[in-house]
């Protein structure tokens, strides 16, 4: 709708308010000229008030004032004699017709006063319950994209705009705009900033060009961008709050991984710092079995101290995503053969029980990374199963997954602990029972969760198993035929 | 050999420059030694060690480059040293010509061993190719194609047969993935490891009396495969 339609209308309902008035007023004349005989014209005078209390009370002041006049004009010529004349001969006629015109525009503005405050009152409702709506809207928002978003369309909806557009500024600025159409080809008709205690945080833009904004409108749009301004301020100042707690969390676990690592490696340290010592002081005879022993302490406690830093090693780099796993077909039982042969000192006092058939198809993971999830999961089985149990190792193709499983006949764990011993440094016995920084098992949830798998605990009839899938679908191949040639020379 | 093999470090760590020295000389070797890639490469071109003994992080050039210039004039051969976990800079070295590597830390028998094959190698590429590789029970006769285990010939595919000829003949050696696909199935196959894993299992279970422990082809994680054969 052009503006030059819309004054046309609101001037031709305007027109029609005072053609219906003062046809009111004649139709009004006509029944009292009817009965003129037997009203008396002081009555007549007091029912004309009611037409125009009506007039103004429906249409406003001028309307009113402009009834009372013809009234006045009307009654003069009907109904005071001499009738058909505007002259008046008894002199109580014309206090009479005084006193009915002051009357008739006093009521009309009197009317018309409680009709505007009546029309305020409204307006002052309608802004409110806007007001409540946007806050009420507003209210537990975080998102400074969603607070945009909710103001944008509470402008738009009360503000009835062509266009509305907000610009965030901030660490990231960001619009929003309303409807989904280009913007106008001209400057805004109004800018609203979004200012808030710290300072500017952006601007609506609002497009209508009729009707012009009114100053309350104006009024209340400032209210609505300072209601904006606090919602933002509140959902930054959140987003600040958690990220500071993060780092506070992230600070306090490093420092609990600090103490906790520093203890761990001073174990092998004070076994290679003694033995040395004690090799260097000649206190132990140069022949002695002592001495051989010493010296294969000093060996062993180094590959653990190895050990210890490279468990460390990986996880900072499953904790920065840095592990990327070098994939390649491999054959799953070369694997844990290979894991196993490895161990086989460490497994002498276990009964390892091994079921990954030869027919497994390829699977396309980091060879040294599933050795050591292999590698973990077996000697954490190994560290908590009592003697002469059994560790299983089996493996079978499930919905175009590898199943692996590793069990123990050890202690089961408590349910709500299953999840938590994948946790880091996270340990189901007391810390000096066990050795072991308490990685392992995390370790081998960032190498399956980088391989695309998953890996979970699950307590079994007569101990633990942990068991990870793997997808076989790699780039989504799956593992390859070979040009295998059979013939022999 | 006439005289003590003389070996050259490349390392910035004093303490390791200081624990090889202290144990290769005690091993009777001639030990030179420097800090820096510049002053390696320099030290070789004037001594001509025997061996060189270089560690891949150095603190003023890649380790893989000292090993690349190296290789444009000396066929002396080269054992690399890096911490765990570079298996991508290993085999960038060994793919440049660098003959094995050790991972830090390592044991000193491991060492040497690494010392005595290069070294022997090196003398067998000067001298006559010797035909024949022993292995345990293991005969393979790379003339005349025939692996017997004792008395007993074993049967082999003609790509098996290359495989494990091309491994017999680098006995003790490293060989990357990338070498023995280069070198037995061509460079258009240089990317197929899944090949290698069959059939060096496939081998392995003709050749090992166990397959799952493997003592003949051992698996170097992440790098490729090394044969062992008697000294």
């Amino acid at each position: 709708m052009n503006s030059a339609n819309m004054q046309s209308s609101s001037f031709t309902s305007r027109l029609r308010q005072y053609l219906i008035a003062f046809m009111l007023i004649a139709s009004i004349t006509a029944i009292f000229l009817v009965s003129r005989d037997v009203l008396d014209t002081t009555l007549i005078a007091l029912l004309y008030l009611i037409p125009l209390g009506m007039i103004t009370a429906l249409w406003g002041l001028g309307p009113g004032i402009a009834s009372a006049l013809i009234t006045f004009l009307t009654f003069n010529y009907f109904f005071i004699e001499p009738y058909f004349t505007f002259t008046v001969h008894h002199p109580a006629d014309v206090v009479v017709l005084v006193v009915f015109l002051i009357v008739a525009v006093v009521i009309s503005q009197l009317v018309a006063r409680a009709q505007a405050g009546l029309a305020a009152a409204t307006a002052r409702e309608r802004e409110a319950t806007q007001l409540y709506e946007l806050s009420t809207a507003l209210t537990g928002l975080h998102d400074d994209h969603a607070i945009a978003q909710i103001l944008a369309k509470q402008v738009h909806a009360f503000s009835q705009g062509e266009y509305v557009e907000l610009n965030i500024t901030g660490l990231q600025p960001f619009a929003f705009h309303l409807p989904e159409t280009n913007q106008p080809f001209r400057a805004p008709e109004l800018v609203v900033p979004i200012q808030a205690p710290r300072g500017n945080l952006g601007e609506i833009r609002l497009w209508r060009a009729a009707p012009a904004i009114s100053f309350g409108e104006k009024r209340l749009l400032q209210t609505f961008a300072s209601q904006g301004a606090l919602a933002l301020e509140r959902a930054w100042l959140a987003q600040a709050e958690s990220r500071a707690r993060i780092l506070e969390e992230s600070d306090r676990l490093k420092s609990a991984i600090l103490s906790s690592v520093s203890h761990e490696l001073r174990t092998p340290l004070s076994t290679i710092k003694a033995a040395a010592s004690s090799l260097r002081g000649r206190e132990v005879n140069w022949d002695s079995p002592a001495r051989a022993e010493l010296v294969a302490a000093i060996d062993d406690e180094a590959d653990h101290l190895n050990m210890l830093v490279g468990n460390l090693l990986d996880m900072s780099r499953i904790e920065s995503g840095a592990l990327k796993p070098k994939r390649e077909w491999n054959i799953l039982p070369e694997i844990v053969g290979s894991v196993l042969a490895r161990m086989k000192h460490l497994a002498e006092e276990h009964q390892i029980e091994v079921d990954v058939p030869e027919s497994l198809p390829l699977v396309p993971v980091d060879y040294t990374q599933m050795e050591q999830v292999f590698t973990n999961l077996v000697s954490n089985s190994l560290k908590y199963a009592p003697a002469n149990t059994v560790v299983g190792i089996r493996a079978r193709v499930e919905d175009e997954s590898i199943h692996a499983q590793v069990s123990n006949q050890g202690p089961q764990v408590p349910p709500e602990d299953l999840d938590r011993i994948f946790d880091k440094f996270y340990r189901i016995t007391a810390a000096d029972r066990v050795t072991g920084a308490g990685l392992g098992l995390s370790i081998c949830k960032g190498i399956i969760e980088a391989h695309g798998g998953r890996i979970w605990a699950e307590n079994v009839s007569d101990g633990l198993a942990f068991n990870f899938i793997l997808p076989l679908a790699w780039d989504g191949a799956m593992s390859p035929q070979l040009p295998l040639d059979t013939e022999t020379e | 050999m006439s005289s003590a093999p003389h070996i050259l470090v490349i390392d910035d760590e004093q303490q390791i420059l200081r624990a090889m020295r202290t144990i290769l000389t005690e091993k009777q070797f001639k030990v030179t030694t420097a800090t820096r890639g510049e002053e390696g490469l320099t030290l070789a071109a004037t001594n001509e060690p025997d061996l060189i003994i270089l560690d891949l992080g150095l603190p003023d050039m890649d380790g893989v480059e000292v090993c690349t210039r190296l290789r444009e004039w000396t066929q002396c051969p080269i054992i690399v040293l890096s911490v765990r976990d570079s298996e991508r800079d290993k085999v960038a070295a060994l793919d440049q010509g660098a003959d094995d590597y050790l991972t830090k830390p390592f044991g000193i028998e491991e060492l040497l061993a690494r010392v005595r094959v290069a070294l022997r190698h090196s003398a067998r590429a000067q001298g006559a190719q010797s035909k024949v590789v022993k292995a345990g029970l293991i005969t393979i006769d790379l003339a005349w194609h025939i692996v017997k285990r004792g008395d007993e010939e074993i049967k082999l595919t003609g790509t098996e047969h290359k495989l494990l000829a091309y491994l017999a003949a680098n006995h003790g050696r490293v060989l990357t993935h990338h070498s023995i696909l280069t070198n037995v199935w061509g460079p258009a196959d240089a990317d197929h490891t899944e090949y290698l894993r069959v059939y060096m299992r496939q081998l392995r279970k003709k050749l090992e009396e166990d397959p799952e422990r493997p003592q003949y082809i051992l698996t170097e994680p992440g790098i490729g495969y090394r044969f062992i054969a008697d000294e």
